[in-house]
């Protein structure tokens, strides 16, 4: 301990970095923060945050020094204390409450078919709207909500509604302006969340299905448990996917080569979804706090320390990955730290994978022939807690 | 104390002493085994703890429950129908003093 403390570093100051420049291309501050010092003391975001490989890593596997139970959590205050903001042994509990529902044997029984389905409803939007349509609005959003709405059991809830409450919600999780009006949008979903539980909570005790509100509605967990959970759910489960399908639907757009290898093997979407969230981490960066003073990779951390883990830094750290700025889904396979890590690993890593590498990229990508970027309007790639595409127009043959 | 042993291709072992009470996944990631990566934690959700236990040691070896069964169903190496396993879901001690496993290619 001695040796540590004699040899370990100050952090070190990055006073340059805006909320704006993250917000419009995070990648090259991450560079720059991450060729300078695993963590920095970052005014403008109020956080130490932590950009190598290394150190994301130890945090997520040491719960012990590195709590998710953080006080004065924005995300507690939108959507109620979840899993995700809880150690061990709680955080287990309330995790193994979902039971089987998002896993492999679930998927392939009961999910899959949904998928496809909703696959097709949401591309014949896509073709309805026309070439020139925007693929995130027709296509990936509405195509994730309908899925989560479905996993989740909100049989009394619609896919537009789902993405209302996530997006107000995860806008009340990132309000560090504390705008009221952001509060407001994210106290009314909260409530609407809430009754929607309340009213269809008893109709699935009498209707099971493999839903988590089914699941959990037969279940001795504290209501206020799963009223939390459900919200961080609705928050975690549907931006995500929908990023993902934006973004490895535009790399695979602007590097031909390798979408014609993809269109040749199938097989390849799943190879290019992991290369996708690996290069853009739809959770670009999340929230542990030290519980005692500690030494990461050499740099002194007080106790009580509100960290920020920047996977979607540690994804590009060229430690790591060969050329780690570039799209390549011909790289070395590697394990990413897009799903994060130890006890909160996302447990919804299978859903992704099989309704965003199985079915919504190869049926688009099928089912559109020659789909290619629109030439007469930009794309436009944005944020970095949560980074994907927030306009993806698109054409292809009639 | 128990005994693990880590091939990998090519030759290499890797032997540990380790508590009774550690699991496979868990020894090969404290101590740094190449080619183990335990993403999740040990809860039998990433599969990228996959080992391949040796036939001699089968016999010693704990049920596959219901969630590592359909887990070994998505490992990046292929299973082997006799001697897949997560890391994991085995646990050294209590009878499985003394273990052998080959370590698959790839986990991702
Ligand atoms: C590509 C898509 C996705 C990505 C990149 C992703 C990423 C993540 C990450 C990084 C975490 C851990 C955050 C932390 O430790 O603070 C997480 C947790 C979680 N995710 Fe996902 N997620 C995705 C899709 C989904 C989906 C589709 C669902 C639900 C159906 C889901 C449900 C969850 C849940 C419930 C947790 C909390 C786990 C816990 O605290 O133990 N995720 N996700
Ligand atoms: S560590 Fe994840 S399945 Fe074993």
């Amino acid at each position: 301990m001695t040796l540590e403390t004699t040899t370990a570093q100050p952090v070190p100051v990055a006073d340059w970095v805006t909320i704006a420049g993250l917000h419009k291309d995070p990648f090259p501050i991450y560079r720059r923060m991450r060729e300078e010092a695993p963590v920095h003391w970052v005014p403008a975001v109020g956080r130490y945050m932590v950009t190598t490989y290394e150190s994301c890593h130890l945090i997520e596997n040491d719960q012990e020094t590195f709590s998710a139970n953080e006080t004065g959590s924005l995300m507690k205050r939108a959507m109620g204390h979840s899993m995700l903001r809880k150690d061990d042994p709680e955080h287990d509990v309330d995790r193994k409450s979902y039971g089987s529902v998002l896993r492999p044997k679930a998927i392939k029984e009961t999910w899959n078919g949904i998928f496809e389905k909703n696959s097709a409803t949401f591309l014949d939007r896509l073709r309805a709207a026309g070439p020139g349509a925007d693929l995130i609005s027709e296509y990936a959003a509405p195509y994730a909500a309908e899925n989560l709405r479905l996993i989740m059991g909100f049989h009394n809830a619609s896919q537009e509604d789902m993405q209302r409450w996530s997006q107000t919600m995860i806008n009340g999780t990132g309000n560090y302006a504390d705008d009221p009006d952001v509060w407001t949008a994210s106290k009314k979903s909260y409530d609407e969340v809430d009754d929607a539980i309340e009213e269809v909570l008893p109709y699935l005790l009498k209707n099971p299905d493999g839903s988590l509100l089914s699941g959990l509605a037969a279940m001795p967990i504290p209501m206020e448990a799963i009223r939390a959970n459900m919200k961080m759910t609705i928050g975690g489960g549907l931006n995500e996917p929908r990023d993902v399908i934006g973004v490895a639907a535009w790399a695979l757009m602007e590097n031909p080569s390798q979408l014609n290898q993809v269109k040749a093997d199938p097989a390849l979407f799943a190879v290019a979804f992991e290369e996708a969230v690996r290069w853009v981490a739809p959770i670009g960066m999340y929230p542990r706090e030290t519980t005692k003073e500690t030494v990461l990779e050499g740099i002194q951390l007080p106790q009580g320390a509100r960290l920020g883990v920047v996977i979607g830094a540690a994804n590009r750290d060229p430690k790591v990955f060969t050329d780690p700025e570039s799209f390549d889904i011909n790289r070395e396979k590697k394990p990413h730290l897009a799903f994060g890590g130890g006890n909160h690993f996302c447990a919804g890593t299978w859903v992704a994978r099989a309704s965003v590498a199985g079915v919504a990229l190869p049926r688009l990508f099928g089912g559109l022939p020659n789909l290619r970027l629109d030439p007469e309007q930009a794309a436009v790639d944005a944020g970095w807690v949560f980074r994907g595409m927030t306009s993806l127009p698109v054409t292809w043959d009639k | 104390m128990t005994k693990i042993s880590f091939h990998h291709a090519g030759g290499a072992v890797d032997v540990l002493d380790v508590d009774p009470g550690t699991s496979i996944m868990r020894a090969a990631v404290t101590n740094g085994v190449a080619g183990i990566v335990g993403e999740c934690g040990g809860q039998a959700m990433c599969a990228t703890c996959h080992v391949y236990v040796r036939p001699e040691y089968l016999a010693d070896l704990p049920a596959i429950s219901d969630d590592e069964e359909e887990m070994l169903d998505c490992t990046a190496d292929p299973r082997d129908a006799a001697r897949s396993r997560l890391g994991c879901q085995v646990i050294l001690g209590n009878g499985l003093e003394d273990l052998e496993v080959d370590v698959p290619g790839s986990q991702v």
